[in-house]
């Protein structure tokens, strides 16, 4: 692959028509209409799912190539327990294993899961059709009382855990199994119900956890799954055999081997040496050797992380909203994202990202104009401020790097200077959490990863008053939150959503950074496109 | 009878050395910025869920009741609940300890195979050309970072050469000696063993190898000069004899030590090779586990490196009496 094949803008141009598949599917999500059904490996069209008979069959029935395949991430999982984490590197792993009643396809709309249809039946009160002859590894059938055991196992502290996915399925009040159906029923309307359980919630069988202790559960895996854990080796290697009777048919990949190496490096030796097959975060100094090599490619996309500097609102200068525009006409956004992130990445204005629901198309990344920035800080009273921009360190993508770019942009202001305090993750999340609005740092470097595709999702926990991480208190957005989350017609809160974008774009809480690109090697043995939410499905891939 | 009690002495003053290993890993965890409620919840998680979280990992208890807690558990050989892992603390520690070990004992035999052969080569052609090459190359051991030298290693001879795996340990020593009576193809598995571990090997062992080169060097030249070795000559030994029998005897003993506190070093100073070449070890589990801030995992890591420092040093001590009985133990 040249190097002009993964340019951001053919990217961009892929974002465009992604957000467009995304925002229907997003709108489908409602249950108002019919649900797409799952797409195949290697297969861009939606046949039916259909099991297989053979190790050679597809789920459509076509003849595919039985291989091994090996993916080395950055870190392995904290446990096999699907509902007893909150990151993705384990979700990935244990995504293999287990299924949700609703998944994503690769753009991120609403797919079946075990559930084949779903529909809103009151205003706070969903009803999940399960399909038909879904079992687990163990052989034993899938029941509804399986699935409701495992959405009260997340949601209700009495139920064995204290999960930290809890809040990952909104508020439920009560789940009810049925004949072959499952109704969850929810305090108030939810109406991103089925964005949530497409992204969360993956199934479990109840007398196999109350069978078994925690140490087990953490260390076997038996879902629906298309792949079951042959081995594992906690922090090192987990291997999974397929699992032939999945309902989507058998995986063409026989045994998948995921392992993990921290030194990116070392990933990218790997798949060049052909260890590999999918290998996560090239970073971009490794980009070339990929690209330059006969054995692999890279594969990017756009993730669904936001990166952004973010400023209290009660906290001068930053209570000036023309001091913060000022720094947004600061930053050279476009000048970071081709030599910091060598193009891998794509510029923002707003807090959503172009492929969710609520994404306002009207709203351009604020320009990069230096002047305009200086007479906007005069104009703000706030002429000579010195401020201090905390970053984290290695938690994102060239997150440093782009930190010492932002401050030293806006130190050359004439009227502002800047210094960059660089901050261990870990410490500076201490602050971010504690739910007091005092104890965040007045400016600092922060991304925020949204698996379900909805403004609300980033707005509420970031910028409303009561969100678990605001730094902003402001009853315009607060109102467009509430008028949103009370709203069941997905129009007319995408509308409102996209009201609040724009609104919030003006506002300027954040300096706006840039979309963060997952970029994958991928060994050229095999074919395989990634997805936006940062899950990977070797169930997808095909020997080319 | 003085090598028993002295040994008793050791064993104790180590049992008290570990006990302050623990007292101190043990208040580390709450001088460190972080909580594990942020390695386990969402960024987004209410002031609730926190709550519970903390609850079920037992945080919410005072300091003393969790401090007497642990140690009491200690005792009883229960290292505690790795709460990230979903694991025992003790199952994932000794789980990475075989590969640590088998990584350090690796990395030990290329320093001495290497090391001992070169210093006395180097110390009985003194100031001629393989001299000269010897002391460059225990300069540049020494002085080269693990890191890079690690890196360089699998860029030349993995990604270029194809000759070793770039990472991982997919094969592992008791792999080779069940293939002794499994069946097993024997020099396959062992050919496959060393394309493993001879990088990693090389990477940890060469600042040792370095070392214990200049050590072996310069203890030959010192030992060389020594009017014993003048009157062995005299009574007309042949030098081979003089060298190897007597002078390297000698030499060795301070090589001993320096064996056996490196070993112990080695067990828990291997994280940066282990991050570099995937090796899933006890490094690598400090490392996981400072940044999910799992306390018990890295509690538990801790105290078996430490215990097993401590151990290394009693037995160095207890061979430094074979190696050389004038020791004299009160």
């Amino acid at each position: 692959m040249s190097r002009e094949d993964v340019d951001r803008r053919t990217f961009l141009k892929a974002t465009g028509s992604a957000g467009a598949v995304v925002a229907l599917a997003g709108c489908a999500g409602n249950g108002d209409q019919t649900p797409e059904p799952t797409p195949e490996p290697g297969d861009d069209s939606t046949p039916e799912p259909t099991p297989t008979e053979t190790d050679t069959e597809s789920g459509d029935g076509e003849e595919v190539e039985t291989f091994d395949m090996t993916v080395t991430a950055g870190q392995m999982d904290s446990g096999l327990d699907p509902q007893d984490h909150a990151e993705t590197p384990t979700d990935n792993i244990v995504s293999q294993a287990y299924d949700g009643l609703l998944d994503r396809d690769k753009q991120g709309g609403i797919v079946e899961g075990i559930a084949s249809e779903w529909e809103r039946v009151e205003p706070g009160t969903v009803r999940f059709t399960l399909r038909e002859g879904v079992t687990f590894h163990n052989g034993d059938p899938l029941t509804a009382e399986d699935v409701a055991y495992s959405i009260r196992r997340i949601v209700f502290d009495d139920v064995g855990i204290a999960s930290a996915q809890k809040n990952d399925l909104g508020a439920v009040s009560e789940v009810v199994p049925g004949d072959g159906e499952v109704t969850v029923n929810f305090d108030g309307l939810n109406p991103i119900v089925f964005q949530l359980f497409a992204t969360n919630g993956q199934v479990m069988q109840q007398s196999w956890v109350e069978e078994n202790g925690t140490d087990f559960i953490n260390r076997n895996t038996n879902g629906t799954g298309p792949f079951t854990a042959a081995s594992y080796d906690s922090g090192n290697e987990v291997v999974f055999e397929r699992f032939e009777d999945h309902w989507r048919g058998a995986a063409p990949v026989g045994t998948l081997t995921w392992n993990a190496a921290s030194e990116s490096s070392t990933r990218v030796n790997r798949i060049l040496q052909g260890e590999s097959d999918i290998t996560v975060n090239v970073p971009p100094q490794e980009i070339s050797r990929v690209q330059n090599s006969d054995s692999a490619r890279i594969a990017p996309v756009p993730s669904t992380r936001i990166i952004f500097l973010q400023m209290r609102y009660d906290v001068e200068p930053f209570t000036s909203q023309e001091f913060r525009q000022a720094m947004n006409y600061a930053v050279d956004l476009n000048s970071i994202i081709e030599n910091v992130l060598d193009g891998f990445g794509a510029p923002t204005g707003q807090p959503t990202l172009e492929p969710f629901v609520g994404h306002n198309p009207d709203i351009e990344p604020y320009p990069y104009d230096p002047e305009q920035a200086e007479q906007l800080v005069e104009d703000s009273g706030f002429a000579g401020a010195e401020i201090t921009l905390q970053t984290p360190i290695g938690r994102y993508l060239k997150d440093v790097e782009i930190a010492q770019a932002c401050a030293d942009q806006i130190d050359q202001l004439s009227n502002v200077s800047c210094e960059l305090q660089q901050r261990e993750f870990s410490s500076l999340v201490q602050d971010l959490t504690t739910g007091n609005i005092e104890d965040k740092p007045a400016f600092n470097l922060l991304g925020w990863g949204n698996g379900e595709f909805d403004a609300a999702q980033t707005i509420i926990p970031l910028l409303a008053t009561d969100g678990a991480l605001t730094i902003l208190e402001n009853d315009q957005v607060d109102q467009y939150m509430a008028d949103a989350q009370s709203t069941a017609d997905p129009d007319e809160r995408s509308a409102i959503l996209q009201e609040a974008n724009a609104f919030i774009h003006d506002l300027a809480p954040w300096v706006f950074l840039h979309q963060q690109f997952s970029v994958y090697g991928v060994s050229n043995r095999i074919d395989w496109q990634p997805r936006n939410d940062e899950i990977i499905d070797p169930y997808t891939a095909t020997l080319r | 009878m003085a090598l028993g009690r002295f040994l008793l002495k050791r064993v104790l003053q180590g049992v008290l050395v570990v006990w302050g290993v623990i007292t101190v890993v043990f208040g580390l965890r709450f001088v460190t910025p972080g909580s594990p409620i942020n390695a386990i919840a969402p960024l987004d998680a209410s002031q609730e869920t926190r709550r519970a979280i903390a609850r079920e990992l037992g945080l919410d208890q005072p300091l003393y009741v969790q401090y007497v807690q642990y140690v009491g558990d200690l005792l009883r050989g229960d290292m505690g609940f790795s709460y990230i892992k979903g694991q025992e603390a003790a199952t994932l520690v000794f789980s990475k300890l075989p590969a640590t070990l088998e990584l350090a004992v690796a990395a030990t035999v290329v320093a001495i195979v290497i090391s001992i052969p070169l210093g006395v080569l180097s110390a009985t052609r003194r100031n001629e050309p393989v001299d000269y090459g010897a002391t460059l190359f225990s300069l540049g051991g020494i002085s080269t970072p693990n890191f890079w030298l690690g890196i360089m290693l699998v860029l030349v001879f993995s990604v270029e050469l194809d000759i070793f795996r770039t990472s991982g340990r997919g094969v592992n020593v008791g792999d080779v000696v069940t293939a002794i009576w499994t069946g097993d193809p024997f020099l396959d598995t062992l050919v496959a063993w060393l394309t493993f571990i001879t990088l990693p090997a090389i990477t940890l062992g060469t600042y040792f190898t370095a070392l214990i080169t200049r050590l072996t060097r310069s203890g030959m030249l010192d030992q060389l000069g020594q009017s014993y070795v003048r009157a062995a000559r005299a009574k007309g030994l042949p030098e081979t004899l003089v060298r190897y029998k007597h002078a390297l005897r000698n030499t060795l003993i301070p090589v001993v030590t320096v064996l056996g506190l490196q070993l112990g070093t080695l067990i828990g100073g291997a994280v940066i090779t282990e991050a570099v070449f995937a090796w899933p070890g006890l490094g690598t589990l400090v490392i996981d586990s400072i940044n999910l801030r799992d306390w018990p995992a890295l509690q538990g890591s801790l105290i078996v490196i430490g215990a097993g420092f401590v151990v290394v040093n009693i037995l160095v001590d207890a061979v430094y009496a074979y190696v050389n009985p004038q020791v004299v133990y009160d």
